[in-house]
């Protein structure tokens, strides 16, 4: 059996009177890609942030490479990478000292982190931008040194929200070759994303979120199987319109917008 | 507003507004009884003087006050669909929006009904002349505020910009004291070319061509409404000139050239401080290098400590070097909110990287302090060599002093922390209207100074009444032990205070 590296047990998580993330429960195996969807407010970055660390949970438990993230929180941030929504960068920077800085803030010696820093620039072809303050990035650039600074001290599991938004695909194209050789090299990756077509093609397990409850889980294969359409022809159903099926979110009536 | 913190924040505006109205008061009430009283004793040759108390209030108040104005960024208007006609006026509408214009409108207004009572018949042409006053000033204050945004935009422009305002506040110092001075010695001859120079410059700016507009008669009154209008016109004109650029879409952006580097700098090594907190020290060291204000709060202390002490007439003061040092010292700590009250603010979202880093929040909240208090004990270390070298200061006098300066330091620290939590503060180094810390901070910094000097002074008047010239010493280092574990544990609650908040504070320092 698969080694469990991230598992929730009732997570829950409210805002008031609002369910933000409602008795979630989680199972994310070893060397699997992850894709978590869900329309927009279902709760996939409240989640993501309680997974990481950013937001207590209002009740259940999350338990990372085996442990327990309330009372292991140092140990897992040493193994995890994050790439969190809104990046959390120090964008009065350069791209090389924000990488040397966080190397650093993992424990990595002087000349490791800059080792890495100068490869993972080159990689993420930022070399020429190196010197150059990260807030003065454009948008892709600070995407992907937010990948890079994730990356930096060889986590075991990488979180990632949205990491695909507002990228040109050149920069997409960079941050999937990173993500692959990733998953290649024994990590693991839990990701959420609008982009259905690139969870499509990357991800190996799925789950989709609505209201803050789990609605739908498992591989591609296992979501097709699970999901039918009357009327659907024989040929396989993409991503979209399974995860159309399970958020009903065919619904809008254009009539609505007759005007225009 | 539920919050304790917002309360408070309130309550300092409401303090802050209710100090600032009262200065405006007593200042209408000066402009008024001068524009009464001048005429009335046949003084009409100082009445432009006047008008340079608004024209510099006017000017130099939104720069020299950071945070102070409000912040509107005319470049986002310019995104949309207004006629650059309508995008002008906007932005010289807002400007009447600024506590220093409409401060300087109500001492003009005031002046005016002065001016109306004394001399009835000046008050067509006084209201035009102040009209015409007011006009170019509310103008040239939207060019100095937009060429402001301007060079704080740029890494060049932000160090100009310290080195103008640092001449400015040197001068005015220099100004304040050379005042003192020439008041209290007899006989003083200006040189007849300084005089003249004055006087011309009197008599061509604007305040003096306002003041003759009223004063004058004939062709003086149209030569002085013709040079006013001049003004307003070159004032327009520029203005325009610099927002047409903008409703073009400048980007006042970092310019950068391609420097293709062989290699990745290692990070800084430093002593007596473990990796991770040099990493954390060489990060808020690059940051504060880059804001022109903090470096100005760090400069201005002793340069104005050189200008003092060796200024001849204040050197024959009979100031104990004690008291001289000590002063210094309290000077500094007056200084620290502005480092440490916030100390999240210039972080901004990067927030969010302390807690997604394995190192626990109070380690860095200690590298910053670590850095903050350090740049200050290096000012203060800087102080204490001048004064033990050129006053004869004695040794025990001035650990006494450092080991009270350090416990004050470290109290100040903690508190910083904890208000940084409390009320964070984005800070946007590129921003002239972006304020350092909250208006709270200001108030909770008296708050810890206020009972601080009280224990300070009961301690010296003990040892002094008692004759135990140990006291101080000892007061001190018991002081200081107490303050270090207060530190220790205001921290741990810092730190966990800020896990219970994480939302509310990068919701504060987010965009």
């Amino acid at each position: 059996m698969a080694e469990i590296v991230l598992q929730t047990l009732a997570l829950r998580r409210t805002f008031g009177p609002l369910i933000a993330v409602d008795n979630l429960d989680l199972r994310v195996e070893k060397q699997q890609f992850y894709g978590f969807l869900g329309p927009n407010g279902a709760g996939k970055s409240t989640t993501i942030k309680m997974l990481t660390g950013l937001l207590r949970p209002s009740g259940g438990q999350v338990r990372i490479l085996g442990r327990n993230l309330a009372t292991d929180s140092a140990e897992i941030k040493r193994r995890i990478g994050v790439v969190p929504e809104g990046l959390s960068l120090f964008d009065r920077l350069t791209g090389a000292q924000l990488l040397n800085f966080v190397g650093r803030m993992y424990g990595l010696s002087r000349r490791v982190a800059a080792e890495r820093s100068e490869d993972l620039l080159e990689f993420m072809d930022l070399k020429d931008s190196a010197d150059k303050l990260v807030a003065d990035y454009s948008h892709g650039m600070k995407k992907k040194i937010a990948l890079a600074a994730a990356v930096i001290h060889g986590p075991e599991i990488l979180f990632l929200d949205e990491p695909f938004e507002g990228v040109d695909a050149i920069a997409a194209t960079t941050l999937k070759r990173l993500l692959q050789r990733f998953i290649s090299h024994g990590g693991t990756v839990f990701l959420t994303s609008h982009v259905l077509e690139v969870v499509e093609r990357l991800c190996t397990h799925i789950g989709i979120i609505q209201n803050g409850r789990m609605v739908a889980s498992g591989s591609l294969e296992e979501l097709r199987n699970g999901v039918k359409i009357a009327g659907h022809d024989h040929s396989p159903l993409t991503l979209e319109e399974i995860f159309l099926q399970v958020v009903g979110g065919d619904r809008q009536n254009a009539e609505v917008l007759s005007w225009l | 507003m539920r919050r304790p913190g917002r309360r408070a924040e309130l309550g300092m505006q409401v303090l802050w507004i209710l100090m600032g109205s009262t200065f405006v008061l007593f200042g209408c009430i000066g402009f008024l009884l001068g524009g009464f009283g001048l005429p009335r004793i046949n003084r009409t040759d100082l009445l432009d003087l006047l008008l340079w108390g608004v024209f510099l209030i006017w000017q130099l108040a939104p720069v020299l006050f950071e945070g102070y104005s409000p912040g509107l960024s005319f470049r986002e208007i310019a995104r949309y669909p207004v006629s650059f006609r309508v995008f002008f006026l906007l932005n010289a509408a807002y400007g009447l929006s600024d506590p220093a214009a409409i401060t300087a409108l109500l001492w003009l207004l005031s002046f005016w009904l002065g001016l109306t009572f004394a001399r009835p018949g000046w008050a067509f042409t006084a209201a035009l002349a102040l009209l015409l006053f007011a006009v170019f000033n509310l103008l040239l204050n939207r060019i100095v505020i937009a060429q402001f945004d301007r060079l704080q935009s740029t890494r060049r422009g932000r160090e100009r910009m310290v080195f103008l305002t640092f001449m400015v506040i040197i001068l005015l110092n220099l100004l304040q004291i050379n005042a003192s001075y020439l008041t209290r010695v007899r006989g003083v001859k200006i040189a007849p070319w300084l005089s003249h120079a004055v006087t011309e410059v009197r008599e061509f700016s604007p305040q003096g061509m306002a003041a003759q507009v009223f004063l004058g008669s004939g062709v003086a009154e149209l030569t002085a409404l013709a040079g006013l209008l001049l003004y307003g016109l070159a004032a327009y004109l520029l203005l325009q000139r610099q927002l047409r650029v903008v409703y073009q879409g400048e980007i006042y952006a970092e310019t950068y050239t391609v420097r293709r580097k062989k290699k990745v700098r290692k990070g800084w090594r430093l002593p007596l401080v473990d990796d991770v907190t040099a990493a954390i020290i060489e990060k808020e060291l690059r940051y504060i290098r880059q804001s022109g204000r903090l470096l100005l709060q760090l400069i201005y202390p002793p340069i104005i400590f050189l200008v003092f002490i060796f200024n001849g007439p204040v050197r024959k003061l009979p100031l104990q070097p004690v008291w001289m040092l000590a002063g210094v010292a309290s000077f500094m700590l007056l200084s620290l909110p502005n480092l440490a009250y916030n100390t999240f603010g210039m972080d901004k979202e990067g927030f969010g990287r302390w807690l997604l880093s394995p190192p626990p929040l109070q380690k860095v909240l200690v590298a910053k302090n670590l850095t903050h208090g350090g740049l200050l004990a290096l000012v203060y270390l800087f102080f204490l060599v001048i004064i033990m070298a050129m006053f004869h200061l004695r040794a025990t006098p001035a650990i006494t002093v450092t080991v009270a300066f350090a416990a004050a330091l470290v109290i100040q620290l903690g508190t910083g922390n904890v208000i940084s939590v409390n009320w964070p503060r984005r800070v946007e180094l590129t921003q002239m209207n972006s304020k350092m810390s909250s208006q709270a901070a200001g108030l909770v910094a008296l708050l810890v100074m206020i009972p601080l000097s009280m224990i300070v002074g009961l301690i010296t008047f003990a040892s002094w009444y008692w004759k135990v010239t140990w006291l101080p010493l000892l007061c001190g280092l018991v002081i200081l032990a107490i303050s270090l574990k207060l530190y220790s544990f205001v921290l741990d609650r810092v730190a966990r205070y800020a896990w219970e908040h994480i939302e509310e504070i990068t919701g504060n320092l987010s965009a």
